[in-house]
């Protein structure tokens, strides 16, 4: 039974996607930045949890520290440099270059401190299994991403519905100059944006490499099956966003019965192309 | 009454938020007509609907008898429609010059391939295009200040330079948005004398205008829109002497 | 000497590149991280034609850039019709794509151990093997790829789309087909980068796809930054400087495991520092 195996490595994969894709879309209804950068904030999340675990740190603690780290980075490069060139009324692609660059910083200062081979977080309990029987194995970290993936969608869920914050940024988000002029600092929203989002793609960012080993330029193409996860399900979509994410992924796993690993971007590109030619704006596109 | 621009029925809606409701008129030739109302009205909406820069919910708009519905923006201003912005939108980078010659129709050489290898049937024709555009320049009374580059131009200098911009795509019906807002009493006179004279050359205006005495001095007829609806129309002195209107007008709907 | 000349070569390819590059991200200001994918399709297909005697160098050349014209319109022309942003993911899907086909398609690509033995380039009969044949090659390359973008930019073409740049809004206002003009930029940066592959294939005989990446591509974003956008001037610099920073890092000791890194490392903080404090780079006009 590859395909039921296949099924819930997609199910694991899917969710950790899904949280990559609903983060970045965060970031993009509000500030309307295409923050490729965040592929670098993935992967920091996976090494700083890695240094401190390798290092004798409780796994829960180099979680913790993982993710306020990041949220700090975030904030950093939005209030260090994306604000400011906003402030300068920089051009998108001026941001977008500027981002891009933000990300071969990070990927490379990673790969120079911790070498740019592979490396394996040693947590016995992680690939412990915890159910099937015969050939189909569901380990303990598997579990864990599905649960903590669907813990991260539904309090982003309730964070931009129920509360003020998140209120404000889909306010911010549906109209900036409204958003300006009624003194909803939408600056300071965009960093808190930022600061969560960052901090909560570092739960797939550690977990992820728990299971599937370290690698410092591992986050981009991840993060490029996320955007197209957010534009197939819509931009502005939170739920849309999860969704296709963990439908790509399914996918993915699902033609490895047909073609080697190697291709599976080409799945993901075909089904951005699909998109792209016949549904440009996505399934659920939030309603303006 | 020749039907020249027809709006018949026209529906927007953003999100919430009606811009046009049931929203129809008319616009006859060779006269200056003037849309007024309260911030809010849909006055730019109406631009942004002719013009093809956005897909009205319901209704239609025709031009000489055929229907501009669902046309892109290029083929809008092919069939002889061109638009002035409220925030001017010039090229800033650019000399007055070339933000003229950038709005001439249809130029050999804007193909890169003719760029190549032609490039002395491009020089010549590009020679011909700069005195069209000097032409046009002398038109709105800028020729001497071809050369500048926008960003040192005068506001009404950039103002004066947007219509020339609408003239060069050879359009017959221009529409300006708020063309004499922000002027000092002089540019304002100009662009007045301007418009005006445009007219009696043929072609046919249709005006953005909250200033009360430029309607009153150029205007042949004046569409008054509320909420997204065509209120009443009329001479100057009809609309301005209503007091609902005045009332709609000032009264604070915004 | 050997070593300047191959500098040389290499830097006049580049320059091809960067114009190919400036034409797109400095002139039409589409984001595109795919050049050196386009790069790499121009290179493997001369290789191609050349190792299995199938045209002469001028014709593949020929070949090369016409189907590297035809892949760029392929993927700009729908995804610019979308949006601007739109592109960006399908500039990174093409080239983690390519990358990808580039590594695994050993029957067309040799894979990830590349191309060895490619014949060099013949033009009129004559060999170009030796170094001194190889820099005037490239160099002639070079001049008539700047003698094109000079023409271009000078043209109402070249006038289009610095409006454009500017507001494309109010260049579609005055009639203009705004993606039409996009579109063309991308086909013409096309015929650059093929051109540019197939004489990168021929230098240096032996191709991979670690020259082709996303790494790469980076490295042309660089280029044109730091250069400037949209000048002649700056498509020239940029390349001969950034090719030169290999060699200025070998002074340092850097251990060989890391040296990599350590260039793109550069090439980011360069990105970067070039955004905010001199958009217009060295020698070109504000991005």
């Amino acid at each position: 039974m590859l395909a039921l195996q296949l099924l819930f490595n997609g199910l694991a994969t899917g969710c950790a996607l899904g949280v990559v894709a609903v983060t970045f879309s965060l970031v993009y209804s509000t500030t309307k930045l295409f923050h490729v950068a965040h592929a670098g904030v993935y992967t920091l999340g996976g090494y700083l949890a890695w240094s401190l675990s390798i290092h004798g740190a409780p796994f829960v603690v180099a979680f913790l520290v993982a993710i306020v780290v990041c949220a700090g980075v975030g904030a950093l490069i939005q209030a260090l440099l994306y604000a400011r060139l906003e402030h300068r009324h920089a051009t998108h692609l001026v941001i977008l270059i500027a981002s891009l660059g933000t990300l071969a910083v990070m990927q490379n200062i990673i790969a120079a401190v911790y070498s740019p081979n592979i490396l394996q977080f040693s947590l016995p309990w992680a690939s412990t299994v915890v159910a099937g029987g015969g050939s189909i194995r569901l380990t303990v970290i598997q579990v864990l991403i599905v649960v903590a993936s669907v813990a991260a969608y539904g309090g982003l869920m309730w964070f931009a519905h129920r509360t003020i914050l998140g209120k404000q940024m889909r306010a911010v988000a549906s109209n900036p100059f409204l958003a300006e002029i009624t003194r909803l600092r939408p600056r300071r929203v965009h960093v808190y944006v930022m600061a969560i989002a960052s901090a909560v793609v570092s739960v797939p960012g550690v977990l992820v490499p728990v299971d599937l080993g370290l690698q410092p330029y591992n986050g981009v193409t991840p993060l490029l099956t996320a955007t197209i996860a957010m534009i197939a399900g819509g931009v502005g979509s939170i739920t849309g966003a999860f969704v296709l994410a963990i439908a790509i992924a399914e996918l993915q796993n699902l033609s490895l019965l047909i073609i080697p690993g190697e291709w599976s971007i080409g799945i993901t590109f075909f089904i951005f192309l699909v998109f792209m030619l016949f549904r440009p704006t996505g399934l659920f596109a939030a309603a303006r | 009454m020749s039907e020249y621009l027809t709006a018949t029925g026209l529906e927007v809606s953003f999100g919430g938020l009606r811009a046009l409701q049931d929203c129809s008129f008319t616009v006859e030739r060779g006269r200056i007509t003037c849309l007024v109302g309260p911030n809010g009205a849909g006055k730019t909406t109406i631009f942004n609907v002719i013009t093809g820069f956005l897909r009205p919910n319901a209704g239609s708009v025709s031009f000489q008898g055929t229907s501009l519905d669902g046309l892109k923006p290029q083929a809008i201003v092919a069939a002889g429609i061109a638009r002035t912005f409220q925030n001017l939108r010039l090229f800033v980078d650019l000399t007055a010059l070339d933000n003229v010659v950038v709005a001439l129709p249809a130029q050999s050489g804007e193909e890169p391939l003719a760029a190549i290898f032609r490039p002395l049937h491009v020089a010549r024709t590009q020679a011909r295009r700069r005195e069209e555009a000097i032409r046009i320049l002398e038109h709105v009374g800028l020729a001497d200040r071809a050369g500048e580059f926008v960003r040192n131009l005068s506001y009404g200098e950039q103002k004066l330079l947007t219509v020339a911009r609408g003239l060069a795509t050879g359009a017959e019906l221009l529409l300006l948005d708020e063309p004499a807002s922000g002027l000092s009493a002089s540019a304002l006179e100009q662009i007045m004398l301007l418009l005006r004279r445009l007219q009696s050359e043929g072609k046919t205006l249709l005006v953005v205008e909250h200033n009360t005495r430029v309607v009153q001095q150029i205007a042949d007829e004046v569409l008054f829109l509320h909420q997204g609806h065509l209120m009443a129309r009329g001479t100057p002195e009809q609309i301005i002497s209503d007091p609902t209107l005045a009332e709609i007008y000032f009264g604070g709907a915004i | 000497m050997d070593f300047w000349l191959s500098y040389a070569t290499l830097a006049a390819i580049y320059v091809l590149l960067g114009l190919s590059t400036n034409l797109l991200v400095g002139i039409a200001g589409i984001f595109s991280v795919s050049q050196a994918a386009v790069f790499g399709v121009g290179a493997y297909i001369v290789s191609y034609l050349l190792m299995n005697d199938l045209t002469t160098f001028l014709p593949a050349m020929l070949v090369a850039a016409a189907f590297c014209v035809v892949l760029n319109v392929l993927v700009t022309l729908p995804a610019l019709r979308v949006s601007g942003d739109y592109f960006v993911v399908t500039s990174f899907g093409i080239q983690l794509l390519a990358t990808a086909i580039f590594t695994n398609w050993t029957a067309g690509t040799g894979g990830a151990n590349g191309l060895p033995g490619i014949p060099p380039a013949d033009l009129f009969g004559k060999t170009l093997d030796t170094s001194s044949d190889l820099v005037m090659l490239s160099v002639a390359a070079m001049v008539l790829g700047c003698i094109a973008f000079w023409l271009i930019m000078r043209a109402p073409f070249g006038r289009l789309l610095r409006a454009i740049r500017e507001d494309e809004l109010a260049v579609a206002a005055a009639g203009k087909n705004v993606l039409r003009a996009k579109v063309s930029a991308a086909a013409l940066a096309g015929a650059f980068a093929g051109s540019a592959g197939g004489l990168y294939a021929t230098f240096l005989s032996f191709i991979d796809p670690s020259s082709f990446d996303l790494d790469a591509s980076i490295l042309l974003l660089t280029m044109v930054v730091v250069g400037g956008a949209r000048t002649l001037a700056g498509s020239i610099i940029g390349p001969f400087l950034l090719l030169a920073l290999p060699q200025v890092l070998s002074l340092i000791d850097i251990p060989t495991t890391i040296a990599a890194a350590a260039r793109q490392l550069i090439y980011g903080v360069l990105l970067i520092a070039f955004m905010l404090f001199r958009p217009q780079g060295l020698a070109g006009e504000k991005l």
